[in-house]
């Protein structure tokens, strides 16, 4: 201790609110500053929710769209994938990086809490989908998609969807070795999943509907959906097999998770 | 601390119970990874205030000692204590990282934040930080402030590494091999602030493989070979370099042979050279003969083993047997 820190009263260390503002802070310093980052945050999905109105702007309600129309069906589905890509994706690649160079392991050797560096993280994942999602609904709201309204369940369901997501993004992250390989084997496994759940095409295959009803991604496109585009409440089933999801998720991450770079 | 009063005042063996406990205790460490043994046996001890090196090539266990007492690896076997704790203890995990600051091998801080970013995100970690402003212009990054962390040079983002494990202001700091890639102004820039910050009470060990940064900054070295401690000692009587095999080295007179010297001598190096525990009276023989002759012994130089000689004397000869090739890392 320098005489410096022992002459003034020391200073009261920040509560744990104090803390997890500290850490989104940084981290939406980041996140923000990473032309990458936000390139396929924002542009994509808006660039795709604009192509997706020029071309069936005009069109109507259709049972090809389950009685939406086109853009009523694209809004929440690309909300989803949005809170994917931040929520899942990001964190899936961004860990494995912290972690191949050092990252985690500086913080580790810090007093900060593991909790503490979590909940920041999952705040900002958050924080980053509200705007996404604040983002498509307005593009949406210009070709004809009438502003959603029940906004409790939105909040709740992009909560939950947002914490399963963030759980299975830290698990796969604990599971990769390497960095280089994360964002293969995280697209690899949400690739085919985005497609047969619906969220770039409808699908209309029972069997198939079934199947992937049970799988992380089309629950939560359900979930969102009713609330973005048929002005339904929270969708609570839908909800349970997401919650199961991040459960699992975070169950392997609490077992899997390294913060450092090379094995025990 | 002057490096002859810490010999003086060293307890025999590490591990003796004392009132003030030493910052660092390690007795009869082991981990191995593996059928790799990474570390056999090491057993030694850093007193508060004091600047100790871990010496030893790669693979020696200086890394995997140091991760164990850093708290990131368990041991498999052995007493460690740091600042009294135990770091292989997660109750302790806290109080200890809160006391003590360490810079990595590796460089490791986030491209898009600016400096003073990244050192007022790690100071919010802390009970009671130092400045960021001071610690910044401590670690020579003034006027650097408001860069961005991926427009550093190599050399810039290590002394950010080094403001990093300073900002918590550790009583104790580990700094692994902290001046590797540094030019020589920016090294001793780095020797300047370790002394300056032993000065003001903080306790370093360190590891290195660089003989002169030991030897600058070090107030004990403890060797390590093959997971184990070869020696132990201030640097400058590492191997007992101070009291033992002086080096008499001439060119050797023509028409003399070797075997016609008043003492042995062998040749090396197209030297003729006398391996001596009593230089002076060997030099006194050997001048008074070549006087007598009116033979010049040109190129004639009395030196003693550098740190470097007797790091690789010990390195190559004091490997205990079986001992593992290969490093964990």
């Amino acid at each position: 201790m320098t005489a410096a820190t022992l002459a003034g009263p020391r200073p009261r260390r920040r509560g744990r609110l104090g803390l997890v503002i500290h850490q989104v802070r940084y981290e939406q310093l980041s996140f923000w500053r990473n032309p990458q980052s936000a390139i396929f945050t924002f542009v994509f999905p808006v660039v795709f929710v604009a192509l997706m109105g020029a071309l069936f702007g005009t069109v109507g309600r259709s049972a090809y769209f389950g009685g939406l129309s086109a853009l009523q069906y694209y809004v929440p589905t690309i909300a989803a994938l949005c809170v994917l890509g931040s929520c899942y994706g990001q964190l899936a690649v961004a860990l494995a990086a912290r972690r191949q160079n050092g990252i985690l392991k500086r913080v580790r050797a810090t007093p900060l809490p593991a909790w503490a560096y979590f909940a920041g993280l999952l705040a900002h994942c958050v924080l980053v989908s509200l705007a996404d999602i604040a983002l498509i609904v307005g593009v949406g709201r210009l070709y004809g998609v009438p502003f959603p309204s029940q906004w409790p369940a939105i909040a709740l369901t992009l909560v939950l969807g947002a914490a399963s997501f963030c759980a299975l993004g830290v698990a796969v992250a604990s599971v990769i070795s390497n960095a280089e390989a994360a964002p293969a084997v995280a697209q690899l496994v949400l690739f085919p999943l985005l497609f047969l759940s619906g969220t770039y095409m409808p699908i209309h295959s029972e069997l198939l509907s079934q199947v992937t009803g049970w799988l992380p991604v089309r629950p939560f496109n359900e979930a969102l959906t009713g609330p973005l585009a048929r002005h339904a409440g929270t969708d609570w089933r839908h909800l349970a097999v997401l919650a199961g999801w991040g459960v699992i998720g975070a169950l392997v991450a609490v077992r899997r998770f390294r913060w450092d770079p090379r094995p025990e | 601390m002057h490096p002859e009063l810490t010999v003086a005042a060293a307890p025999a063996a590490a591990g003796v119970t004392q009132r003030q406990p030493d910052a660092i205790t390690v007795t009869g460490l082991r981990k191995g990874y593996g059928s790799v043994q990474a570390v056999r046996d090491v057993s030694f001890g850093v007193r508060s205030g004091e600047i100790v090196a871990l010496l030893g090539p790669n693979g020696a266990g200086k890394t995997t000692t140091l991760e164990i007492l850093e708290g990131f690896r368990a041991r498999d076997g052995g007493a460690v204590a740091v600042l009294g704790l135990d770091p292989g203890d997660k109750a302790a995990a806290r109080e200890l990282r809160e006391r003590t600051g360490l810079v990595l091998q590796d460089t490791a801080v986030e491209p898009y934040l600016t400096v003073r970013e990244t050192v007022a995100r790690q100071a919010g970690y802390y009970q009671a930080p130092r400045g960021v402003a001071e610690v910044i212009s401590l670690a020579g990054l003034a006027g650097l402030e408001r860069r961005k962390v991926r427009s550093l040079s190599g050399g810039q983002k290590r002394r950010l590494d080094l403001a990093l494990g300073l900002i918590g202001d550790p009583e104790l700091l580990y700094l692994d091999e902290p001046t590797t890639g540094f030019d020589p102004a920016a090294r001793r820039g780095a020797w300047d602030l370790v002394r300056a910050l032993r000065a003001g009470g903080t306790t370093i060990l360190l590891t290195t493989h660089d003989m002169a940064e030991a030897q600058a900054l070090a107030d004990r070295v403890v060797l390590l070979s093959n997971g184990a401690v070869l020696a132990e000692g201030p640097p400058a009587g590492l191997g007992g370099r101070d009291k033992e095999r002086a080096r008499i080295s001439f060119t050797l007179p023509p028409g003399v042979p070797l075997a016609g010297l008043p003492v042995p001598a062998v040749m090396r190096g197209g030297a003729a050279v006398i391996e001596t525990a009593s230089p002076t009276g060997e030099l006194h023989r050997l001048t008074g003969w070549a006087l007598q002759r009116d033979i010049t012994l040109s190129g004639l130089t009395v030196d003693r083993p550098s740190l470097e000689d007797v790091y690789l004397r010990l390195t190559r000869d004091g490997v205990p047997s079986g001992a593992a090739e290969r490093s964990p890392r």
